[in-house]
Parts: structure tokens; C-alpha cells; sequence
């Protein structure tokens, strides 16, 4: 059983650092959703705590929410690149592969179809989470390839609109005219449309968004992974702004969220009719979906 | 003998054992100062670098800390015997392999990317390493080589270490148990006098608190949060 | 595996298991390797003349020996996402070839750091500009520096031994890094020759995940908290060391796998006459050439060796520089320009210059075994013919 793994020894407890004894007594681990959960952020034992973000990371909040939303932590591996947000995401207490520059979705695809033939019984969830450029940039191709494959796991882009952990470049996601490093002159084509793109590619659940709201994002995240273990891929674009690159000042993060909110993060929900079906059935069931 | 792998410091850039020559050892046998010898002769010189030198402690890594196969119980419940046949050990565990943020806590627990710090630290001077995955093990036993100067003791469950002073292989409950023997043995050698004792639970710090802090903490950067005269700051975080 | 076949061990599969003789290709002959491998999943991508391994190895799937198969986007896809499935502790196999390998290079590379078992077949062709699909091994020389264990097969039995010895090594505790098995594209891929194979009702034992020296990324092995691939920057305590220390770790396990080449394979390198006062030394599809000279050098009474190098990394410097004492010229006959490895061979004597750089061939040109004689009577003073092209 899986969480055998992440119990301590009964003679080594005592020798154990806190931190990781209280992992599994105060943690999300094997326990119902409705006690851990988004809800009661605060009140648990996250599994990302002190990570080395900048201060009003809006990345880092939201990389938060995605592991206090997950449905099954303790059968969950991510799978990230260079970029920021794999800074806080690798110290999370869930497996992470780092791999190289924008393969996450390639080594997703074989990861994901490993599990299946190892634990056919067992739902191990696989979740991507990149930035814009690893993403839409330098992943494009193996993004695209693992959805129009149908392989069955989640895609999280952590839209910043730059590249903000190499210095703020100028990324496929920027808006037109933003004068970035790289655009000296102001980029002169648009954001790309990843929403349209992974509708077109055959992603069963996309969803647009900035996250305003920590039950909105987290409900979002739930759908995208129990859609993607039986239906096919899914995929959210949540803004994440980067307030260094942008110039946003801390106190204004929020705010800056709240409009993007207004305009071109207004949110969007694709799901097909047997997402929504599928959607019908988890949620009406109280109980934390255990595999 | 000549002794190949030495106890260090060795230097800047330690020279890997496997390019100085060094194999693993065959099945039955194992590997003292990168020779081939029988265990016996292993565990003996182990033994007494356990008994002699400095703060001796074992460092438990993950495949015997939590409680994934059905081995581990005994395992765990051996290495603390073998814990409590030595005086003054301790044990600082290895819970994982990623290199520690903020900063490592020294006292409670020893990462392979930077194992030098506990080494130094707690001014240690022999320690066993039993349950850390062969490639981390290596990292670290080499890191430690190169610069503590730390007897080291690797008990494996498969083929061994290079690195390591004495290494022993297909480690199992029984032969940690024969280990244990053996440092009774060596201890009555040497006429130590000791009662069994088990080592000192983790010492994790407590949680730090903040609300305690005054600037004088913040050390040289105390100018960043202190407002300058005539500075008036409208909003913190 | 659904067929019911008989799992054994690699040493009875390859040196005990009573054989037949077939004719068949090397792109079969690999093919039927991973049939007999027990491999869990392959992925291929084509390219010339590397699809016809994938093609017969997507046959051999449907048929039930392989139990996942894909075909992916493109290199980097293949070579990604074998990295991604090894972490969730399966047995591997892909194949590429020439500019299929530059473009999954940067997979490729990173996987010895980030301990990747798998197989790898290279067979090679030339790199682009201008295009051209012939044989030329010049891109092996770009895996001798990544760490990777690499097995030129000479022929098709060659390569269904290495491939098959390789999902052995590959796996084994303190080796633990991939196995590449090169062989020249055309000349043995898309030609048959006579290959001794064990019963297809016979397998390789099953990977065992758990076996290995990293934890596997699954969720069912501690440490919960989990960093295989530790990024080893930024953290505020950390000596570079680590990364130091890491690269030797792959070097390491490289050469650890010299045991296993011997006890699979009969070693690095096969020698005839060593010692002679000229001694060929070759790899691949060139050795077959080299072994021809040597034997028609044989029948002409000359003072000739001959070393075949199986293993090109971990690189037998020291058997090699054995066989070669006391020879007065060595001969390294190539199909690649550069000639990597006649700098090897070089590197590895004390009398460097006693290394005769040639004859290589490239570009798709066959191998004469006249080129190699006409060395061979330069190098002995006799005067000799021009090979016209």
C-alpha cells in the first residue's frame, strides 16, 4: 500500500526530524479532503512550506493551492522545468522530476503510461506544472504531442507573461507591444492562444483563469486531475504574475490579479460531455475520491 | 596492507575510489581501506574506529526509516541494538535526498549534497551509514572524504562502497546483529566498560518564533528593516 | 508477460541456452534481442535506417512481447519520455540514428546523471549537411563524452548479443546508466548475415525497480520527500562539490560496468596475433573489414595482429595497450572522418606515433579490404597498388 512508504519505522519515530514525523500526523497524507484541503489551509500540515520565491509571488501562492487541492498527494508525482515556479514546486513533499528544458509533457507521457502498466489497480496521478515559455515556447511541440496523443494527465501552465527566472524575457504568452528583455522595441505579435490550442488538440477539461478565489482554483484543479485519469488530457492556464519583471508592487499583487481577472484571464471552462458527466458523479459524492 | 582509501580530509577535489582502482568486493567478502578482505576483518576495524574516535554516529537513511517493506522493522530494531552496544552514539537520520532550504538543521539530520556540515558540526569522527540508495551514498561518503576527517562505515544491502573505509555488503538484520557482536567483542578487547544504552531521541529545534524577533536578530542586515531617520514607511508586508 | 515464456537469468540466456542458426538482418537481429529482453515499453520515432529496428520491434509488440509501444513526436519527445518512463521503474528500448541522435542529444545526455537504465541502438549514419542517409559512424563520437556505456557491434550476431547484454547491464545496481548499442546503418542493419539465437519461448527476467541505486519515482518507496534529480544550485549552503562528485558517480559506474562486458560479452576486446609487428585495431562494421585483411595478411605469411574493440566506453585502455606491446605500426581503419577512434587508440600507448591515422572511409563509401592491405604493405615496406574509387 502506498502509504506504508511515508510512515515512519516504528523504532526510528523518535529519531526522526519533526518535520517529517509531523508530515504524516498533522499532513494531507491518506486523509479526507473535507478536513485537509484548500478549505482549511492553516489548519494542516502543507506540503509546501518555506520555498525561495520572491515576496508576493503570486506564482508561489498559487503553487500552494495546486498541492493543497491535490486529490490523492500521496499517489501523486509532478513533473516541472527551468523556471521559477520549479523552486518552490521541488520542495514540496511530492516527488518531483526536473527535467530538461520544456520536456515535461514528453516525459509525462511515458511516465504516466509506466504506471499504468505497473499498478493497473492503482491511480497514480501525473501532473505537469511549467511556465509560459517551458510550455508554449521551448516545450510547444511536446505539449501539443501529448495531447493530441490523449495521454492522461494534467497540464498546469504558470502563465507569468515572461520569462521571469532568466531575467524577464520576452515570451510567446507576453502581450503585444510589451517591452520586455528581448524586445527592446516592444513584442510585435500577441499572446499565444493556448486555451483555443488545447481545445483544438483534444484536452477534455480547459480552463482560463487567474486565481482569485482559492476554492474556484482549487475546484479547477480537482476537475482537471479526476477528468484526466479516466477521460484524456486536461489543462489550466492560471495568470501567475511575476511582480519583479512586471514592476507590481507587493501590497497591489492582489489587485493586479482581481483585473487580469476583468480582462484577458476572465474565466473560461472547456469540459466535454463526458467531463461534465464525470464532473456530475465526484462532486456529488461527499467523500474524498480515494483510488 | 597499503591503504587505499584513507580517512581525510583529502583534499579540494577528492579523487573518486572507483578511478584509484578500487572494486567492489565479491559476494562474502568486503572492502577495508579499498582492499578486499573477509568481514571479520571489516567489522573488527570498524569496530574499533566506532569504539575509539570521536562521537561516533549512525546515520540512518531512508529504505530503513520508514516502514515501506516488510524487512525494515528488524532492520530498524537492529541498527538501534547496534546503536545501543556503542558509547555515546548517537543517530542523525538521512530522511531524504534534496539539498535542504532554508538551511539544514545539523543537529537533527545530515543531507548527502552537503553531509560535511552535520560531519563538522557535531565534530564527528566514525559513523555508519545504513539504508541511503547506493548513488547518494557515494556522493556523500566521497564528500566526506574529501573534506572531514571522519571514519566511515557503509553497511549496504547490496553490492557496497568504494568510498567508504570499511564496506560491507548484502546487509541484512542478521549481519547488522553480527556487526553488534562484533563491537562487544572488540569493546571487551579494549576493556570499555559500558552499559547498553539507546541513543538520545532527535533534538529538532523547536518552531522558531517569530513574534520574539528584534532587530538585533537580523544581525548585518538589520539596516534593511530598521527606517532610516526622517523615513517614513506607510506599509509593510 | 502474457506469452508464458520462461524467465532465466542473462548468463544462462547468452552462454547457456542451447541456439539455432538463422539469416537474418541486424536490424532483425536487434529486434529479436528486445523480444527475448522481457522490455516493458518501447518508443520509437523514425528515421532512416533506424525505423526498420522500431518497425519489427512495434511487430514484435503486437504480437505480445512488448507491453507498451508508441510512436512519439519526434527525438527529444522519444528520448524525454524515456527518462520520464525509467523514472517509474520500467525496462526500456529506442532506437535512432545520425541526425535522430544530435536532436535527442540533449535527453541523452543528461540521462547517465539522472541514472537512466535503458537501451539505446544506435544505427549510425551520417550527419546532415549535405543530406545524406549512408553509413558513417561520426556521431558516436558524439556520446563518448556523455557518459553513456557504449557497444559497437562488428556484425549481426554482435548485435544481438550487445543488445541483449546490454538490458543486463543496464540494470545492474552499480552500473545503473544507459547502454548504447551503435552498429553501422545499411552495411549490417539492411544485410543478412548468420545469427545464432536462443528459443523466443526464453526471456530475460523481469525488471526489478527496487533493485537500483536510486529510489524509483512511484510513490511506493521511501523517501517521501523525494529529490532524485536535486537541482544543486541556489542552495545557501551548498559546495559545488556535489555536482563534482555526481559526474564522477556517472564515470564511475561506467567503468564499474567492465566486469559485466567481460562476463556477458568475453570482454572489451577480441585479439588475434597480438604483439605482431603491425596490429589492426577496429570497432563495428570496420573490424569486419580489418578481420578479412588480417586473415588474407595470415595466408601471405605477414608479422600482422588483429584487436576488435566491442567496448568504446567504457574504453579497455589497458587491454588494448596490452595487445598492442611491441607492434611496430598500428593500423585503425574508420568510417568516420575524425577518427575518433584512432585518438583514442593513441591516447592509450606510450608510442603514439606509431598509430597509422587510417584508412577511414566516410560519407556512405564502403570499406575495402584492400585499403586496410595497402596500409598494411606501407607499414611493412612493401610496395603495393593504388585502389582506384
Amino acid at each position: 500500500m502506498s502509504l506504508k512508504y511515508m510512515i515512519p519505522a516504528s523504532k526510528f519515530k523518535r529519531y526522526l526530524p519533526k518535520d517529517y514525523v509531523e508530515l504524516v500526523d498533522y499532513g494531507p497524507f491518506g486523509k479526507d479532503y473535507s478536513e485537509v484541503g484548500v478549505k482549511n489551509m492553516g489548519t494542516f500540515k502543507e506540503l509546501v512550506e518555506e520555498h525561495p520565491m520572491c515576496s508576493g509571488c503570486w506564482m508561489a501562492y498559487y503553487i500552494k493551492i495546486i498541492f493543497a487541492a491535490l486529490p490523492n498527494p500521496e499517489n501523486t508525482v509532478t513533473i516541472g522545468t527551468a523556471g521559477c515556479g520549479r523552486l518552490a514546486i521541488s520542495q514540496a513533499a511530492v516527488p518531483f522530476v526536473y527535467g530538461n528544458y520544456g520536456d515535461q509533457n514528453a516525459m509525462a507521457s511515458g511516465m504516466t503510461r509506466a504506471f499504468r502498466l505497473r499498478f493497473p489497480d492503482i491511480q497514480k496521478d501525473v501532473i505537469t506544472i511549467a511556465g509560459d515559455g517551458g510550455m508554449m515556447d521551448i516545450g510547444f511541440s511536446m505539449t501539443m504531442h501529448a495531447w493530441f496523443r490523449r495521454e492522461k494527465f494534467t497540464t498546469i501552465m504558470l502563465d507569468n507573461e515572461t520569462y521571469g527566472n532568466t531575467g524577464g524575457q520576452e515570451s510567446g504568452m507576453s502581450m503585444e507591444g510589451a517591452v520586455l528583455k528581448m524586445s527592446p522595441k516592444g513584442k510585435n505579435f500577441g499572446k499565444l492562444p493556448a486555451m483555443q490550442l488545447a481545445i483544438t488538440a483534444g484536452c477534455v477539461y480547459v480552463v482560463k483563469m487567474s486565481p482569485t478565489n482559492i476554492n474556484k482554483s482549487a475546484k479547477a484543479i480537482r476537475r482537471a486531475i479526476f477528468a484526466a485519469r479516466k477521460l484524456g488530457p486536461t489543462f489550466i492556464h492560471v495568470y501567475t504574475s511575476c511582480n519583479i519583471e512586471y514592476s507590481i508592487p507587493t501590497p497591489d499583487v492582489f489587485k493586479d490579479a482581481k483585473e487580469m481577472e476583468k480582462g484577458r484571464f476572465a474565466f473560461e471552462e472547456f469540459m466535454t460531455p463526458e467531463a461534465k458527466e464525470l464532473f456530475a458523479i465526484v462532486e456529488s459524492k461527499k467523500k474524498r475520491e480515494v483510488s | 596492507m597499503s591503504k587505499k582509501i584513507t580517512v581525510g580530509p583529502v583534499g579540494y577535489m577528492p579523487q573518486s575510489a572507483p578511478s584509484m582502482g578500487v572494486e567492489l568486493s565479491p559476494e562474502g567478502k568486503a572492502l577495508l581501506y579499498g582492499n578486499i578482505v573477509d568481514e571479520k576483518e571489516a567489522m573488527r576495524d570498524a569496530a574499533k574506529a566506532l569504539l575509539t574516535m570521536d562521537n561516533p554516529t549512525i546515520f540512518p537513511g531512508p529504505q530503513v526509516l520508514w516502514d515501506w517493506r516488510d524487512d525494515v522493522a528488524d532492520k530498524s530494531a537492529a541498527i538501534l541494538e547496534l546503536a545501543s552496544e556503542i558509547p555515546n552514539c548517537k543517530i542523525i537520520p538521512m530522511p531524504d535526498y534534496r539539498p535542504k532550504y532554508p538551511k539544514i538543521d545539523v543537529k537533527a539530520e545530515i543531507n548527502p549534497n552537503h553531509p560535511n556540515l552535520t560531519i563538522l558540526d557535531n565534530k564527528i569522527k566514525a559513523c555508519v551509514f545504513i539504508g541511503v540508495h547506493c548513488h547518494y551514498a557515494n556522493l556523500t561518503l566521497r564528500m566526506i572524504r574529501a573534506g572531514t576527517s571522519c571514519y566511515t562505515v557503509a553497511m549496504c544491502a547490496m553490492m557496497g562502497h568504494e568510498e567508504a573505509m570499511a564496506s560491507l555488503r548484502d546487509v541484512h538484520a542478521d549481519n547488522i546483529l553480527a556487526f553488534r557482536d562484533v563491537v562487544i567483542e572488540v569493546r571487551n578487547e579494549l576493556g570499555i566498560e559500558h552499559t547498553p544504552t539507546m541513543p538520545p531521541e532527535n533534538p529538532s529545534l523547536p518552531k522558531e518564533d517569530w513574534g520574539s524577533l528584534t532587530p538585533a536578530d537580523y544581525g548585518e542586515y538589520r539596516s534593511l528593516i530598521m527606517s532610516r531617520k526622517g523615513e517614513h514607511v506607510a506599509e509593510v508586508e | 508477460m502474457s506469452l508464458n515464456k520462461k524467465l532465466v537469468d542473462m548468463d544462462y540466456l547468452l552462454n547457456e541456452a542451447p541456439r539455432e542458426k538463422h539469416f537474418i538482418t541486424g536490424a532483425q537481429a536487434m529486434s529479436e534481442a528486445v523480444k527475448r529482453a522481457s522490455v516493458d515499453m518501447a518508443i520509437a520515432y523514425p528515421i532512416t535506417p533506424q525505423s526498420e529496428v522500431m518497425h519489427l520491434v512495434g511487430d514484435i509488440y503486437a504480437q505480445g512481447h512488448i507491453k507498451e509501444y508508441y510512436r512519439a513526436e519526434e527525438e527529444l519527445g522519444t528520448m524525454s519520455a524515456i527518462a520520464g518512463a525509467a523514472r517509474a521503474g520500467v525496462r526500456l528500448f529506442t532506437a535512432t540514428s545520425g541526425p535522430g541522435l544530435l536532436r535527442g542529444l540533449e535527453a541523452i545526455v543528461s540521462w547517465p546523471g539522472h541514472r537512466v537504465p535503458c537501451v539505446l541502438g544506435v544505427l549510425t549514419r551520417v550527419i546532415n549537411a549535405p543530406l545524406s542517409i549512408q553509413p558513417d559512424n561520426i556521431e558516436m563520437a558524439y556520446l563518448m563524452h556523455s557518459g553513456i556505456i557504449m557497444l559497437h557491434a562488428e556484425n549481426q550476431q554482435d548485435t544481438f548479443d550487445m543488445t541483449l547484454a546490454a538490458f543486463a547491464i543496464t540494470e545492474k545496481v552499480d552500473v545503473y546508466i544507459p547502454v548504447s548499442v551503435s552498429t553501422e546503418g545499411f552495411f549490417v542493419t539492411h544485410a543478412k548475415g548468420y545469427v545464432e539465437m536462443m528459443s523466443e519461448e526464453l526471456a530475460f527476467t523481469e525488471n526489478d525497480p527496487y533493485h537500483a541505486p536510486v529510489p524509483a519515482m512511484d510513490n511506493e518507496v521511501p523517501p517521501a520527500r523525494i529529490q532524485r534529480d536535486a537541482p544543486v544550485q541556489k542552495s545557501n549552503f551548498m559546495s559545488y562539490l556535489i555536482h563534482s562528485v555526481w559526474q564522477q558517480e556517472i564515470w564511475d559506474s561506467n567503468r564499474r560496468a567492465m566486469k559485466y562486458i567481460y562476463q556477458y560479452l568475453g570482454g572489451p576486446i577480441e585479439v588475434q596475433n597480438p604483439g605482431s609487428d603491425v596490429m589492426l585495431v577496429a570497432s563495428g562494421c570496420a573490424a569486419a573489414q580489418a578481420r578479412e585483411a588480417n586473415r588474407y595478411a595470415q595466408e601471405e605469411g605477414l608479422s600482422v595482429g588483429f584487436v576488435k574493440v566491442r567496448s568504446i566506453r567504457p574504453w579497455p585502455k589497458d587491454e588494448i595497450r596490452a595487445a598492442l606491446k611491441g607492434s611496430k605500426a598500428i593500423i585503425v581503419p574508420e568510417h568516420n572522418i575524425i577518427g575518433w577512434l584512432c585518438k583514442e587508440v593513441q591516447a592509450s600507448i606510450p608510442n603514439s606515433g606509431d598509430v597509422i591515422e587510417g584508412p577511414r572511409v566516410y560519407g556512405g563509401m564502403t570499406l575495402p579490404v584492400e585499403l586496410i592491405m595497402t596500409e598494411i604493405y606501407d607499414a611493412l615496406g612493401m610496395k603495393s597498388e593504388t585502389l582506384q574509387a
